[in-house]
């Protein structure tokens, strides 16, 4: 689930009236600059004015009226780690957390001679993720030398891709999470290229020198380049978190952000509304959660309003900050002086990279069910906004889903077990979905169980927690445990009886009055029946003795 | 990339290959890229007009020494820019060619794409690599502190 942080509502009271206004009017301003959206495939717009819940964050009522009159335009760049067994241009393993330097070969250390061959994975990956991200391929491109001199790139260059992407103008399309206002949005991919990654430096203590690990030196990277079509943090950090969900569903890459295997970096320029030319742009690195893209694109855009508004718009500058997670804003980096001149050239080691009909409609067709898709068909089954984001994020928990489904339990049934106690049982175990015992027929099984009334749903809880924890069947576990329900009235009324006469005192305090004794009642009952009475039959059947006793 | 910038680039990379003897081939038959040199001569045979020149912006020594990390004093920056400008004018033939009617190639290749199958395997020599670094303190790359990217 995208970890936002939901950060409690500063409320000042006096205002509360004014400041929904406040709400309104913003919303729209934000959302009237949004990109008209022009692809035939937008049917499912949906046509709710955007209810944008402000992002709660600890501004004063002042900045909220100042940030009305500006706009602030997003593009981000993100970077993602493939999964693949090898190298992007030689066949060194790569192993996150593997020891310093033990994964290394000529080829990746850059020594004379060593040439590169490319991982056919590489290619795969990025048709794979290009075609999911609805882009145009390039059916012939090439790499290129980007080069520069830095301590954790050995060849002096990177191998990368410069004019020619292999993918590039496409889309994503994203629902917004339901406690940030929900609705859906489409974002604009300029590019997919390949490249590959530089090592790692480590800067030492006492700061006289660094220090390389050349492992993850030449593992393949896909990078993803977004449209400036993000608006504010809550667009850019759900992008980012749809992009996650994207490479983990079509399995080209881990997407961990904390393991460095998905790395965005925000482009952000802010200016008054109404004006036609862009602000200044300003790179943010060094975010390393989604919650982090989210407040550091909010502290950015208070900081840059602030100056702007007061004149002294000339402060902000082209740069890169830094995103500081315990000071909770932005620094500068060291200012580059000028722009880099990466003298691009066409790689002489590498040959055409070329794609076929054949080999892209192979790939198309083997392609999942992409989140979007889940998410659109999962709405068409009747299931809530909230309960098709839950369901969705996650391709196992879709996949169990869809099983459970396929072998006839009902929807909102199993919808209702997975996010509740399947899904609590899987965050106190620490367990992903396809870890755990129980099997989604089993889980079928059990729903059919409660709603044929062989069980009581109280009981089927603690199935349910015994099948995750030990697996089994639900018509073992009955039998064996001998849980079937009683629903045959004349037993429980023998039952009930009983317990009316063994309570004899309760039974005036409830003829004097004292009717929530109902309850302690009930109880008694199914302590004696090892709750396997139909809690409804009991109560119905309890209330008639109840009352037809007191004469 | 432009034309003029790549002949640039390809012509430092020829200077350095011959750095020893400090003399750039400016006599073609002296060409280290024989198959370079041959397909020139292909293109320039069939081309109509005379090689011309120095319609290319003069080369920016001092800073295409910087961007290569390669530090001339004064008087070599003097005396090898009129032989870097010969390189670049040599290659600058090329700007002659009448192209009008002819697809932008990619690439040069003729051999269709080499690939490779993603299965690991461990070098063996790694000893010798990490014995031929300058600096290895165990189990990194020592460099100088390094403060920011290009």
């Amino acid at each position: 689930m995208a970890s936002l942080l939901f950060r409690g509502i500063l409320i000042h009271p006096p205002l509360l009236n004014s400041s929904n206004a406040l709400f309104s009017r913003k919303a729209c301003a934000y959302y009237c600059r949004m990109r008209t959206i022009t692809r035939a495939q937008v049917a499912t717009q949906v046509n709710q004015p955007p209810q944008l819940k402000y992002p709660p964050n600890a501004r004063n009522n002042g900045l909220e009226i100042l940030l009305k009159d500006y706009e602030t335009i997003i593009g981000i760049e993100t970077h993602v780690q493939l999964s693949t067994l090898t190298k992007a241009f030689c066949s060194c393993p790569y192993n996150y957390g593997s020891p310093p330097n033990t994964s290394v070969c000529p080829v990746c250390m850059g020594l004379p001679g060593a040439l590169p061959v490319l991982n056919s994975k590489v290619i795969e990956a990025a048709v794979r993720l290009g075609l999911a991200l609805n882009c145009e391929l390039s059916f012939n491109s090439k790499f290129d030398r980007k080069q520069y001199f830095y301590p954790d790139l050995p060849k002096g260059y990177q191998i990368s891709q410069f004019d020619i992407p292999i993918a590039r103008a496409g889309y994503i399309d994203l629902d917004l999470p339901v406690e940030f206002g929900g609705g859906q949005r489409r974002f604009g991919i300029t590019r997919v290229h390949m490249e590959e990654d530089a090592g790692k430096l480590l800067h030492s203590g006492n700061g006289n020198y660094s220090q390389v690990d050349l492992n993850r030196a030449g593992v393949p990277l896909l990078e993803v380049v977004s449209e400036p079509d993000m608006r504010n943090g809550i667009e850019a950090a759900e992008y980012a978190a749809e992009l996650q969900r994207l490479v983990r569903y079509l399995g080209v890459s881990n997407g961990n952000m904390q393991e460095g295997s998905l790395r965005c970096d925000v482009n952000i320029s802010v200016r008054p509304l109404g004006q036609s030319q862009f602000g200044t742009k300003v790179e943010i690195k060094n975010l390393n959660s989604f919650s982090s893209v989210n407040r550091a694109i909010d502290y950015e855009i208070s900081r840059q309003v602030l100056l702007l508004s007061q004149g002294q718009g000339d402060q902000i500058v082209q740069e890169t900050r830094l995103w500081e997670e315990g000071s909770q804003k932005t620094v500068t980096m060291r200012k580059k002086e000028g722009l880099s001149d990466y003298r691009y050239f066409p790689e002489p080691d590498l040959p055409e990279v070329v794609l076929t009909e054949g080999y892209v409609n192979k790939i198309r067709g083997s392609l999942p069910e992409l989140p979007e898709m889940k998410r659109r068909r999962y709405e068409g089954m009747g299931l809530s906004m909230q309960d098709v984001l839950f369901l969705a994020n996650d391709v196992k928990v879709a996949d169990f889903f869809d099983a459970a489904i396929a072998k006839g339990a009902e929807v909102k049934l199993a919808a209702n077990w997975i996010m509740g106690d399947i899904a609590a049982h899987m965050k106190n175990e620490k367990l992903s979905i396809d870890e755990i015992k129980l099997t989604p027929h089993e889980l079928a099984e059990l729903i059919a169980a409660i709603k044929g009334g062989t069980i009581s749903g109280k009981i089927g809880k603690e199935i349910l927690f015994e099948l995750m924890a030990k697996g089994g069947t639900v018509k073992k576990l009955i039998e064996e445990k001998d849980l079937v329900q009683i629903t045959d009235p004349t037993e429980i009324e023998k039952i009930i009886d009983k317990v009316l006469l063994d309570n004899p005192k309760q039974l005036e305090q409830y003829r004097g009055g004292k009717t929530k004794l109902q309850g302690y009642f009930a109880g008694q009952v199914m302590k004696a029946t090892k709750g396997k009475a139909n809690p409804g039959l009991l109560n119905k059947i309890l209330l008639e003795k109840l009352n037809a006793k007191s004469s | 990339m432009t034309r003029q910038a790549h002949c640039q680039t390809v012509s430092l990379k020829v200077l350095n290959l011959n750095w020893k003897s400090h003399t750039p081939p400016v006599d073609s038959s002296s060409c280290p890229l024989p198959s370079l040199h041959s397909t020139l001569r292909r293109i320039l045979r069939n081309c109509s007009t005379a090689a011309t020149g120095s319609s290319l912006q003069p080369p920016d020594v001092p800073r295409l020494a910087e961007t290569a990390r390669i530090s001339l004093t004064p008087i070599e920056v003097e005396e090898f820019t009129p032989k870097i400008r010969q390189v670049i004018d040599w290659f600058g033939q090329l700007q002659d060619v009448e192209l009008q009617s002819v697809e932008p190639a990619l690439r040069a290749d003729t051999e269709a794409y080499n690939l490779r199958e993603d299965t690991p395997e461990t070098f063996e020599n790694r000893e010798a690599m990490v014995s031929g670094v300058p600096s290895y303190e165990e189990p990194y790359i020592k460099v100088p502190k390094v403060l920011s990217k290009e």
